[in-house]
């Protein structure tokens, strides 16, 4: 039984904050991409979360409320450790993108079916993403926010979430080819 | 609309994330049908969608790592006392000791708060508690919820920014006053007033005097922060957007108490 409003204010909080844990810290893997700074920023949302709680409003999105706090989190230890992880030549992943789609149509394999079979190289691809393309990204195609969603989490309008989400996506695929190729789900598509 | 001829480009995304209207998506399947180059564009960006969703590898939380937050939530300064005594097996005095070290230990960040209060105010999961551009219906509710103090409602107008809201909110483990501003190009500013002092701020990027008040200025996240006393009244204003001009709201709106 709560003994005091502090602990029935922090029952509540578990309740509805808790189970989004393994959400927020794979979110925070992917950002950071280091499992050490994750946990970091992981504990740094709680604890920024349950301060604030009291604005939460009972029936509304928590775990848009959590992401957007922990994306805060996110970009306030990156200023001040100014780590990022090395991004892909996005020129040429760009140019990869392009080539696919302007491809004689019978000059390629079928994208359908990569899904599954790389996850070591789709997270590699990922968190190598620069941060504004890979946040847009995992908020929409992973957390499967809206994008008004994202551009509360992110702190941007919702056009640059769509813009972000659409270069991300192009690099990702662009990056994502080689493996395809590779592993022969595209036949003749070179940079 | 898609012409007959022109690729309709960004439109491709937003009908593969079932964003177009009815009209504009009956424009782009028919533009579909006779352009093999947007079907690619189109199949590349399903198939990425599908690999980040289905694809990417689930990492379990360290069970290390969940206990490490679950102590440190049970440690946060709100807890009862009581409760802490039973839990660590004390006794109420030093339980109530114990309690004074762990919330020193924790002592609030005021500046975290304050940024968190700028990206949730009006974000999803913290609507605003009013929407309104009328400064009597913000004091109403300010008054309707026992704010123990009366703010002053800011004025931004001849800034360029209205009054979007606002609410009773908390910062550093105390209850504030959270005023919403709306302005030029989509801008915010977000201000709060609690009761407070400078000493319990840490140590400012920057520090000005303008017409006899001292402003503590902090950036954090792309934002920049400037807290101000008025008698026992500390105020914050957030915003994003050009620092100097945050400042100058500041200046424009600190009084001397």
């Amino acid at each position: 039984m709560p003994d005091s409003d502090a602990d029935d204010k922090r029952l509540r909080f578990e309740s509805l904050a808790l189970p989004f844990m393994q959400r927020l810290y794979n979110t925070a893997l992917h950002l950071t991409g280091d499992a050490e700074e994750a946990a970091d920023v992981l504990q740094e949302t709680y604890l920024r979360a349950y301060r604030t709680f009291d604005n939460f409003r009972p029936g509304t999105n928590c775990r848009a409320w959590l992401f957007t706090i922990l994306y805060s989190v996110f970009i306030n230890r990156r200023n001040r450790a100014r780590r990022e992880v090395g991004p892909l030549p996005v020129e040429e992943l760009e140019q990869r993108y392009h080539l696919f789609v302007e491809a004689p149509l019978d000059d390629s394999g079928d994208v359908d079916g990569w899904g599954k079979r790389w996850p070591r190289e789709i997270e590699a691809a990922l968190h190598a993403l620069p941060e504004q393309f890979r946040a847009a990204v995992l908020m929409v195609d992973v957390e499967e926010l809206s994008y008004e969603e994202a551009a509360a989490t992110l702190g941007c309008p919702v056009g640059t979430v769509q813009s972000r989400l659409h270069r991300g996506r192009r690099l990702l695929f662009g990056a994502l080819q080689e493996y395809a190729r590779r592993t022969g789900y595209l036949r003749s598509v070179e940079p | 609309m898609t012409e007959p001829g022109r690729h309709p480009g960004d439109a491709l995304q937003r009908l593969l994330d079932e964003r177009l209207p009815p009209p504009q998506r009956a424009a782009v399947q028919a533009h579909l049908l006779r352009c093999g180059q947007c079907r690619r564009e189109l199949d590349a960006l399903r198939g990425v969608k599908a690999v980040v969703h289905e694809g990417l590898p689930e990492h379990p939380v360290p069970p290390e790592v969940a206990a490490r937050i679950s102590a440190a939530l049970a440690t946060q300064p709100s807890r009862g006392t009581r409760r802490l005594a039973a839990v660590a097996g004390l006794s109420l005095a030093a339980a109530a000791v114990l309690a004074i070290v762990l919330t020193r230990s924790f002592r609030p960040d005021i500046v975290a708060d304050a940024v968190t209060a700028f990206t949730t105010a009006g974000a999803p999961g913290v609507a605003l508690q009013i929407e309104t551009s009328d400064p009597r219906a913000v004091e109403r509710l300010f008054a309707d919820r026992g704010l123990p103090f009366s703010p002053r409602i800011f004025d931004f107008g001849m800034m360029g920014y209205r009054l979007n809201g606002g609410g009773v909110h908390r910062i550093g483990n105390r209850v504030s006053a959270l005023l919403a501003y709306i302005g030029p190009d989509g801008k915010r500013v977000v201000c709060q007033m609690f009761r407070g002092t400078a000493s319990e701020l840490p140590p400012p990027a920057e520090e000005r005097e303008h017409g006899g008040i001292r402003f503590r200025i902090y950036r954090s996240a792309g934002l920049t922060l400037v807290f101000w006393q008025e008698g026992p009244i500390m105020c914050v204003l957030v915003a994003d957007g050009d620092p100097e001009a945050a400042i100058q709201l500041a200046y424009a709106k600190a009084v001397i108490v």
